[in-house]
């Protein structure tokens, strides 16, 4: 199950932070996006060690912490999405399938004319477009 | 678990290092930095302090280079119980430090040591270090020996060598006394033994188990004293057959600690060495260590005792040796470890073990999250010292967060710039402001880790770090903290100042916000213009002359702000606004703020300020320049919450970008109402010699000049020197608007008066003249007054300035090799004329009247104006000035006389008297009398208008008349008629326009209507462009002489002078020429005509004279001829040569008495272009009839 997405800009500034647990555990999740982008940073500043393509925006997992495990992905505007989830076990296709659905819907959000780069993203599609991904992401893998 | 383990921990020798006696810490911290030199003991160092009692264990020792290692513990430990898994957790030996001068008693000194000593009964070596020994404690210690080391006063190369001497001592006891151990342990066996082995009894079962467990338990141990003493080889021997034994017996927890020590020694062995076979070595070795670890965890202990902290342990050795991505792996496997730690002070030492990995690794946040970790588990501990480990860990944490206090970044970039070149370093603080800025939006974990620092700082007893913790929670996350947060904050910050002595100073501001708002620029008393020396009039060009306060050229981009320069004056005090804001919940006291000048040239002087809630307020912040140099202000320092901060401008205006581009939470200033300010940089700011200053005063009051329109008055100015310097050059001039309203200022005055000293005085007259109301009040509608600092001092803007440009003296430098003269800048003083304009007279409308009264025909001609006035007149004029009124002379009539009527209105509440004069100016050059007369004024009497009244004016326009109707008011005429085509006639028609307007100015111009009103108010009235207007249709009329002048007279007596010649007997003609120039009935009545030529050319005509009846019946001609006639009265050819005139006699004879009316017509044929203009004709063949005017005939008698 995922519980948290976030979407983090250029500057390392978050720009998106939603969590979808019940428990009150938001500053947690901030925690862990915010650390994950250590490794990201790594990654980016290490590409030998990364992958095995410049070209790859998927990142992998970054790095499983307690419960949870964390995954990134990176635009090439420098964007990255990072992903945190519970399930310890989940298909890489699956993974890259969801960051490939959730860009999709970031690139939607930031050609709203009226969205400021930089800015924190505030549209209730967006949201609405990324609690669907979200949902559909533990169905796509039973399929 | 231990802080700081690695993998060659193993070999390490523990050393205790006390304190013996009162040793002070800085002493202290010297003499362990001397210790810690000696971490390392080479053994081939030790051979002369070591005797081989019996056959070393250590076989292979490797005496030329091995080494035996200390790791010091100062203040010690307690007795670990895992004493006997890992001998090098044994303090194995003791150092006491005693410093003497303060340990005065040797024996004393002895005693504490070794009871010091007995709480470590694991220790085989047992010193005190004596530094510093007195004489007499010299003579003493020696005696004492034993233990005691004496280290006598010496210099501290001398100490040094001293107490190397000493450690390798110590290394060679140890050494002997690891082998007298191991030799025993041989021999006898130990029975070793951990917490993790089972308490209760033991089943016989397992008392067999546990006997063939010791020996590979013994094996283990010696083989930790080997790695101790130094040899890794018979370490590695010793090990393996522990390996052995402890996999046969099951006993792996054993084999773990022996595995471990083999890796150790293996690299002890290979020290130096790095392979990637060795790394791999290392690395398989130690995850199976960290395998069998946990498999050694047993069920029935994990409530009391795990195994689980040396797995943790083991992989933290493993961490810190390996790189990268394994290391995550390896802390992520540790972390999740933290759990399953019972006690809580293993897991802070696991937390700060994996916090400082990941700091090593370049992982800020995670070494971050990790010392928050570290933080809250030092919180829970609920006392001061824990509380102040919290805050330190906390303060290392910040960076990472972006939310350190400025004191820790600018004491790194301090550090930076030491090192770096300064403009790289420029360009990355300002990326670090950026990326500072992009990062904060981490708000909600800045905001806990804040909360935390001020939570631990207030229970640390830090009040500064509390109040530096509160204030940049406050100031950065104002929007995100409810009101009540707020005011918590508030009362932490007040509460922390209050434990603060008064006068602390925080680097972390707090509120309010401040930004620059602008530097006021000087008042227009004491502007500086610049001057140099290559121009003698260096004001020509400063001020802003003409009619536009902006001139795109004197002036550079006004918005460019960077490039403003200001100018200060020592001793002249000057003003910053600056703009402050609260935008939190609650009443904010500043109670000082000045600004902060680093250049050290400048005094400010401090004021309170009051802030409600969620408000702003712009302030002025004044000082005094005290020397010539740069002024450089960053920003302001605030007396704030009991606490001195400094707030710079930059920070705010970073802060205000930020929030421009949506990166910052909220702009303090918008959201407490202030207006978006454009962005205010400091100026460069140089301050210079003091300057004279000269001060202004209308005398008479420095209120409005109110003035009727019109109104000329005097006005005196007087002018002082309240510098300190002489004014030694001055210059006046106008500026502004209606500087004709200025007629004349006596500007020779002031410059008589220089040099002006200081405090001396001069006044100097200025001739003001009232404008007229209503033609520039639309001009001040569309100016704006912002612009103007020039004109900011009149309401309305009309008034005139008068601008002073003065300078003191040339001032040597104080550099005597140049000898250059500095120029100091010179300063303009605009002293504004405020000239209050009342309505005065107005003016209601001017008409052109023309009067046409026939004269009677007499024994004189009329007296012809075009011929003879200008000399009569003049010379009447000049006798008597009765003669100015006009007079109509019955005998001369006045046909064709125009007069102006102008309609005065008086609107007022005073009376005004109008005088009208006409200036005469003869414009008729050739006459070469006309040179007295020139500036010959006609007067007329004065009118009176009392209030609300009107009255009408009248000029006569007599005396306008040229006296030649000439071609050259027509030669453009010509011009257009002859050569038709198109474009020249164009350009004639605008020719002749302009010649027309031009004569109707000079006409106008010598109309002056006058007024008085009371003793001191006079003017004049403007009322030119009425006159213009009403003269416009009929100039020609006035100015212009009809070609032929007609005129009659009766030929009755030629005796009689027909010269004027004066005026006495010219008045005593008018007056009998009432009862004389009467005609009888009944009698023949010689007269003649007389017609003129006013051209320049010979004119053909045909005249013909009439003769009318009172009923204007023609009575000449017809049935009922009342008048007989001898003579030819019509069609009389004739030829009048130009400018002659030619008399045609006649006839009449009346038989009715009455009035007749005479008239005499010309036809002129052939008539030329110029009388074809002057007539108004434009068809060649239309025949000109000039009329002349009509003249009376009075016949008497009797019918």
């Amino acid at each position: 199950m995922i519980v948290c997405v976030a979407v983090v800009g250029h500057q390392n500034n978050p720009l998106y932070i939603q969590s979808f647990t019940d428990a009150d555990d938001a500053l947690k999740l901030h925690h862990i996006v915010h650390c994950s982008l250590d490794v990201v940073g790594e990654r980016v500043n290490n590409p030998k060690k990364s992958g095995p393509t410049l070209n790859e925006t998927f990142l992998g997992m970054l790095y499983p912490t307690e419960n949870y495990e964390v995954y990134g992905y990176l635009t090439n505007t420098k964007v990255k999405f990072i992903l945190v989830t519970t399930d310890l076990d989940v298909r890489d296709t699956d993974v890259r399938n969801f960051f490939r659905r959730f860009h999709a819907a970031y690139v939607d959000a930031v050609s709203n004319p009226f969205h400021v780069p930089g800015k924190k993203i505030t549209s209730k599609t967006f949201a609405e477009r990324m609690s669907t991904i979200v949902k559909s992401f533990g169905l796509s893998s039973a399929v | 678990m231990e802080p700081d383990v690695s993998i060659e921990t193993s070999s390490m020798i523990r050393v205790a290092v006390l304190p013996i006696g009162e040793v002070p810490s800085s002493l202290m911290r010297d003499y362990l930095s001397m210790l810690l030199r000696h971490q390392a003991i080479p053994l081939s160092a030790i051979s002369s302090f070591y005797t081989e009692h019996q056959k070393s264990p250590f076989a292979n020792q490797p005496w030329d280079s091995g080494s035996l290692r200390f790791k010091f513990v100062l203040g010690g430990a307690p007795p670990s119980p895992w004493e006997d898994f890992q001998s090098n957790r044994k303090i194995l030996a003791v150092i006491g430090i005693c410093h003497c001068p303060s340990s005065p008693d040797l024996g004393f000194v002895v005693d504490q040591f070794n009871a010091a000593c007995k709480g470590y009964s694991s220790a085989l070596v047992e010193r005190c270090f004596a530094f510093c020994p007195g004489d007499s404690q010299l003579e003493d210690g020696s005696k004492k020996g034993g233990n005691l080391m004496l280290f006598p006063p010496a210099d501290r190369e001398t100490q040094e060598l001293h107490l190397q001497t000493m450690m390798q001592d110590i290394a060679a006891s140890l050494l002997m006394e690891f082998e007298k151990w191991v030799l025993q342990a041989e021999s006898t066996g130990t029975i070793l033994k951990t917490p993790l082995d089972s308490q209760s009894s033991l089943s016989s079962e397992e008392v067999i188990k546990a006997k063939k467990r010791r020996l590979g338990r013994a094996q283990k141990t010696i083989g930790d004293y080997c790695l101790l003493a130094g040899s890794p080889v018979d370490a590695n021997a010793h090990y393996s057959t522990a390996l052995e034994l402890s996999r046969l017996t099951g006993d792996f927890f054993w084999l773990a600690g022996a595995m471990e020590g083999s890796v150790c020694a293996l690299l002890i062995d290979r020290v130096g060495q790095r392979d990637a076979v060795l790394e791999e070595e290392v690395r398989y070795r130690y995850h199976s260590v960290i395998v069998h670890y946990r498999k050694s965890f047993i069920q029935e202990n994990a409530q009391r005792v795990s195994p689980i902290t040396f797995e943790l342990e083991a992989t933290l050795k493993l961490a810190r040796r390996e790189l990268a991505k394994e290391v995550v792996d390896l802390l992520t496997a540790a972390a999740d470890g933290a759990k399953s730690l019972i006690d809580s002070s293993d897991r802070l030492i696991l937390y700060v073990e994996i916090a400082r990995l990941y700091g090593t690794l370049g992982y800020d946040r995670k070494a971050a999250f990790f010392s928050r970790q570290v933080a809250q588990l030092y919180l829970q501990q609920e006392n001061r010292l824990a509380a102040i480990s919290a805050l330190q860990v906390l303060a290392l944490t910040t960076k990472a967060y972006r939310v350190q206090s400025i004191a820790s970044v600018s004491k790194s970039s301090f550090a930076k710039k030491e090192t770096g070149s300064g403009h790289a370093d420029s360009t990355k603080m300002l990326h670090q402001s950026v990326v500072s800025l992009f990062e904060s939006q981490w708000s909600t974990l800045q905001m806990v880790v804040l909360r935390e620092i001020l939570l631990s700082a207030v229970r640390a007893g830090d009040p500064l770090a509390a109040w530096s913790a509160a204030a940049r929670l406050l100031r950065s996350y104002y929007p995100l903290i409810t009101p009540a947060g707020q005011n918590g904050l508030a009362s932490a910050l007040s509460n922390s100042a209050d434990r603060l002595p008064s006068g602390t100073r925080s680097a972390d501001p707090a509120l309010p916000f401040i930004r620059l708002h602008s530097f006021p620029l000087h008042s227009l008393q004491m502007d500086i213009v610049k001057r140099s020396s290559a121009r003698e009039d260096w004001w020509a060009g400063s001020a802003p002359s003409g009619p536009f306060i902006y001139t795109p050229f004197s002036k550079g981009e006004p918005n460019n702000n960077s490039k403003q320069e200001l100018t200060w004056v020592v001793g002249e005090p000057v003003q910053v606004l600056v703009e402050l804001a609260n935008p939190c919940g609650f009443d904010l006291r500043v109670d000082s703020i000045y600004l902060s000048v680093s250049s050290g040239n400048f005094d400010s002087f401090p004021v309170t300020v009051d802030l409600p809630t969620n408000s702003s307020k712009v302030i002025t912040l004044s000082g005094i320049p005290t020397s010539v140099g740069p002024v450089t202000i960053h920003g302001c320092t605030v007396h704030c919450f009991g606490v001195i901060t400094e707030h710079l401008f930059k920070d705010v205006d970073n802060l205000l970008l930020g929030a421009m581009q949506g990166l910052v939470l909220s702009d303090p200033f918008r959201c407490c109402g202030s207006g978006r300010l454009k962005n205010v940089s400091v100026p460069n700011i140089s301050v210079v010699p003091p300057l004279p200053l000269l001060v202004s005063r209308i005398v008479g009051g420095d209120g409005a000049i109110i003035l009727h329109e019109g109104e000329i008055r005097d006005v005196w100015i007087s002018l002082a020197n309240a510098g300190t310097v002489p004014v030694e050059q001055a210059h006046i001039s106008l500026s502004g608007k209606n500087q004709d309203s200025v007629l004349s200022f006596a500007s020779e005055i002031l410059k008589s008066a220089l040099p002006l000293k200081p405090g001396a005085e001069v006044t100097i007259p200025v001739t003001l003249k009232a404008w007229r109301l209503g033609l520039v009040d639309a001009d001040t509608a569309g100016g704006k007054s912002a612009t103007g600092s020039i004109m900011r001092h009149s309401k309305d803007g009309n008034s005139p300035a008068l601008l002073i440009h003065y300078s003191g003296p040339l001032t040597n430098s104080g550099d005597p090799q140049t000898n250059e003269i500095v120029i100091p800048p010179g300063r303009r003083l605009v002293v504004p004329l405020q000239i209050c304009v009342l309505q005065g007279l107005s003016f209601v409308k001017a008409r052109l009247l023309s009067m046409e009264i026939p004269a009677h025909v007499g024994e004189n001609l009329p007296k012809l104006v075009q011929v003879d006035g200008h000399c009569s007149e003049g010379a009447i004029v000049s006798n008597n000035k009765m003669e100015k009124l006009v007079k109509i002379d019955p005998f001369r009539g006045s046909w064709g006389l125009r007069f102006l009527e102008l309609e005065l209105s008086n609107p007022t509440d005073v009376i005004f008297d109008i005088s009208v004069s006409v200036q005469l100016e003869n414009s008729s050059n050739e006459d070469g009398l006309s040179i007295d007369h020139d500036a010959a004024e006609y007067g007329y009497p004065k009118t009176r208008i009392d209030r609300d009244c009107s009255a009408r004016v009248l000029i006569p326009l007599e005396h306008f008349k040229l006296p030649i109707l000439d071609a050259s008011f027509f030669v453009k005429d010509d011009q257009a008629d002859g050569v038709a085509s198109g474009r020249s006639s164009v350009f004639s028609e605008k020719n002749t326009k302009a010649e027309l307007n031009a004569s109707i100015k000079n006409l106008i111009s010598r109309i002056k209507v006058r007024w008085q009103s009371g003793l001191s108010s006079s003017g004049e009235l403007n009322i030119k462009d009425a006159i213009h207007a009403a003269l416009q249709t009929s100039v020609m009329d006035v100015l212009l002489p009809d070609p032929l002048t007609f005129g009659f007279r009766l030929l009755r007596s030629s005796s009689e002078p027909e010269d004027l010649g004066s005026h006495k007997e010219y008045t005593a003609e008018v007056l009998s020429s009432a009862s004389k120039g009467s005609v009888l009935a009944h009698e023949i009545t010689p007269m003649e005509v007389m017609v003129r030529n006013n051209t320049k050319d010979m004119i053909k005509m045909s005249l013909s004279i009439t003769c009318r009846d009172v009923a204007g019946e023609n009575c000449v001609e017809g049935a009922k001829a009342t008048v007989l006639l001898a003579g030819v009265l019509s069609g009389i050819t004739m030829e009048v040569p130009p400018l002659q005139e030619i008399k045609h006699s006649f006839s009449l004879y009346f038989l009715i008495p009455g009035e007749y009316t005479l008239v005499a017509n010309a036809m002129i044929d052939d008539a030329n272009d110029i009388l074809r203009a002057r007539a108004r004709t434009d068809s060649l063949d239309e025949p000109i009839l000039c009329r002349g005017p009509p003249y009376h005939v009075r016949v008497v008698g009797t019918a």
